[in-house]
């Protein structure tokens, strides 16, 4: 089997040395925040400061209690903070401070996304002049055919982010009342939870009520497909709300499909002319497209870091991140370029100063298959409890190539096929369909380019797209000598596997398979299962 | 004179007051706490709010 050089952090980690003791099984939260030392818990307290001060700007404004008090999934937002303490669980000096960039910022992101919902909605804001200049897109869809529309003038509303992704972020119980109502109304219970979550929210009138129109993709599976037609049914008979089907290839790597998919992306820009009255800008497009590539290039930089001995960017805060600029912002909003920078700075300085986040590393992993690790916190806690780095994971595996950024006739015609590709190869598409080449070479010229030894592929028991490849994902392994551990969850239905049923399968194997001890025996057992 | 000495000592002790709770509340979770035990109130209230449901 492969094996890769065991490190040795020669350095002592500031504070308190073992976190599990911040659990208490009595209650849903933590009995008490992580001490850092003097320096990291100073900066931790001034991000609670900062975060508590952006929730303390959202509930001033009254229609956004109103919509507090209307919304049942904006109970999830009392409990930010406890969201980014999971996220910073053992962090120190640089690894916290990427941590809290690009999250805080994505917090900020999200905050802003529910007032404006709640400022268009028919129900709360009712701010007709605003909500007739929205456009509602998927959750989980790129939004580049909104890159050349004036950002002022449209706005571009991700209706399901706040409603259902974000907001299990924070709250792993919430989704579970919009999946009974699901069920109730006859969906079956083994599709994903995460579409039929949001089919039951639709079902449960728990959306904001708002936009000339709307624009639905064909995301990644059987319950985003079916999730999609109940949405689209009352947004278009009750609220006349018209709704775009965009209907991207699955078979992106497939070159014929190319001008199929930028066809479409031309109706869908059609589509949002027409209803909002506004005009697609190409000065606005090439802008974005520039600010996509600089992400990219930032991304690149990023993998190379992390393929050194001295990772820097790891964990479910960073690529959440990247699932907000890369397929939520999409180059329209210049603030990103600043965020994408800094965090580059700070790993660069980081792995300048040959920075570790845990007593040893011990082995090299990446983190593939459809993931639930923004709930729990297990990246990190696979770190800080057996030494084994995550060094990237599926969903942050996206785009490495560059678009055409500057505005000439060719690039123009250039630039639907570009936003198709970018379209077509979305999170979660870009890997869960497009065969075999994408699931499975993908990752194992990732585990040589990243030198990992381990994979921790996710196994989500509702997924279709992945579990048909099992066996193939086994023989290779093994052909290749790389230890592959399958993590088995439910996505947001805690019910099915609880926070600790899915450590335990790594316990299990580590102890069983790898024969090794926790290096923070604290860890191994966490009573968080029950805890928001 | 006295006045010129004196607010900047009030500021000072305002802003460790300041410090001083928050950072109470930061460290032993409060806000996190008093959150929680706010919850099966707010999922109550939830409960009983009319919509137009489909089942």
């Amino acid at each position: 089997m492969k094996t890769v050089e065991k490190i040795i952090n020669p350095v002592k980690r500031a504070g308190e040395q073992s976190p599990g003791k911040i659990y208490d099984e009595k209650l849903k939260v933590r009995a008490r925040r992580e001490w850092r030392g003097l320096k990291d818990t100073l900066y931790d307290y001034t991000r609670w400061l900062y975060l508590m001060s952006v929730l303390g700007r959202f509930i001033i404004v009254p229609r956004n209690v109103k919509g507090f008090f209307r919304y049942r999934w904006m109970m999830s937002y009392l409990f930010v903070p406890h969201g980014m303490d999971k996220f910073t669980i053992g962090l120190r000096d640089e690894a916290l401070r990427i941590a809290h960039t690009s999250f805080n910022f994505v917090i900020a992101d999200v905050t802003q996304a529910i007032a404006n919902c709640f400022r268009g909605d028919r129900r709360v804001g009712n701010d007709k002049a605003y909500s007739d200049k929205c456009v509602i897109t998927d959750e989980n869809s790129m939004v580049t055919f909104m890159m050349g529309f004036d950002k002022e003038k449209v706005h571009t509303i991700l209706r399901e982010v706040p409603t259902m992704f974000a907001s299990n972020i924070f709250h792993q119980f919430n989704v579970m009342h919009y999946l009974d109502v699901a069920q109730q109304y006859g969906i079956p219970g083994d599709v994903c939870p995460m579409p039929e979550a949001e089919a039951g929210i639709s079902i449960d009138d728990d959306f904001c009520v708002l936009g000339c129109c709307a624009v639905q993709n064909n995301t990644t599976c059987d319950g985003s497909l079916m999730g999609n037609g109940i949405i689209a049914k009352r947004l278009e008979r009750e609220y006349g709300i018209p709704t775009f089907q965009l209907a991207t290839p699955l078979r992106h790597k497939e070159p014929d499909v190319l001008d199929y998919a930028a066809r479409e992306i031309r109706k869908a820009i059609a589509f949002v002319e027409e209803h909002t009255g506004e005009k697609w800008d190409w000065d606005k497009y090439f802008a974005a497209a520039r600010r996509v590539n600089d992400a990219t290039r930032c991304r690149i930089a990023q993998l190379e870091i992390n393929s050194t001995p001295y990772p820097q960017f790891f964990g479910a805060a960073f690529s959440l991140y990247n699932d907000t600029n890369y397929m939520g912002n999409s180059g329209r909003d210049p603030q990103f370029v600043e965020i994408d920078h800094k965090l580059l700075a700070l790993a660069e300085q980081g792995y300048r100063a040959k920075r570790m986040y845990a007593k040893e590393y011990r082995h090299r992993a990446i983190v593939w298959g459809v993931q639930p690790q923004y709930i729990i916190d297990q990246l990190y806690w696979l770190l800080q409890c057996w030494g084994v780095m995550p060094l990237a994971d599926m969903l942050s595996i996206i785009n490495t190539d560059m678009i055409a950024e500057e505005d000439t006739p060719e690039n123009r015609e250039q630039a639907y096929r570009d936003m198709a590709m970018l379209n077509m190869e979305m999170i979660m598409r870009n890997h869960t369909h497009g065969g075999y080449k994408v699931l499975l070479d993908d990752l194992w010229e990732l585990c040589e380019k990243m030198n990992a030894d381990i994979v921790m592929m996710w196994e989500h028991m509702s997924c279709k797209a992945l579990t048909g490849m099992h066996g193939m994902f086994e023989e290779q392994a093994r052909e290749r000598g790389i230890h592959l551990m399958w993590v088995s969850h439910d996505l947001c239905d805690p019910r099915v596997f609880t926070r600790q049923a899915i450590r335990d399968q790594v316990n299990n194997y580590m102890r069983t398979v790898m024969r090794e001890e926790p290096l923070d025996p604290s860890l191994e057992n966490i009573p968080d299962s029950e805890a928001y | 004179m006295k006045k010129l000495v004196k607010f900047p000592l009030i500021l000072l002790g305002i802003a460790a007051g300041f410090f001083v709770v928050t950072f109470t509340i930061y460290i032993f979770n409060l806000d996190m706490k008093a959150t929680s035990l706010l919850a099966p109130f707010l999922e109550k209230w939830y409960d009983k709010l009319e919509r137009k449901n489909y089942i």
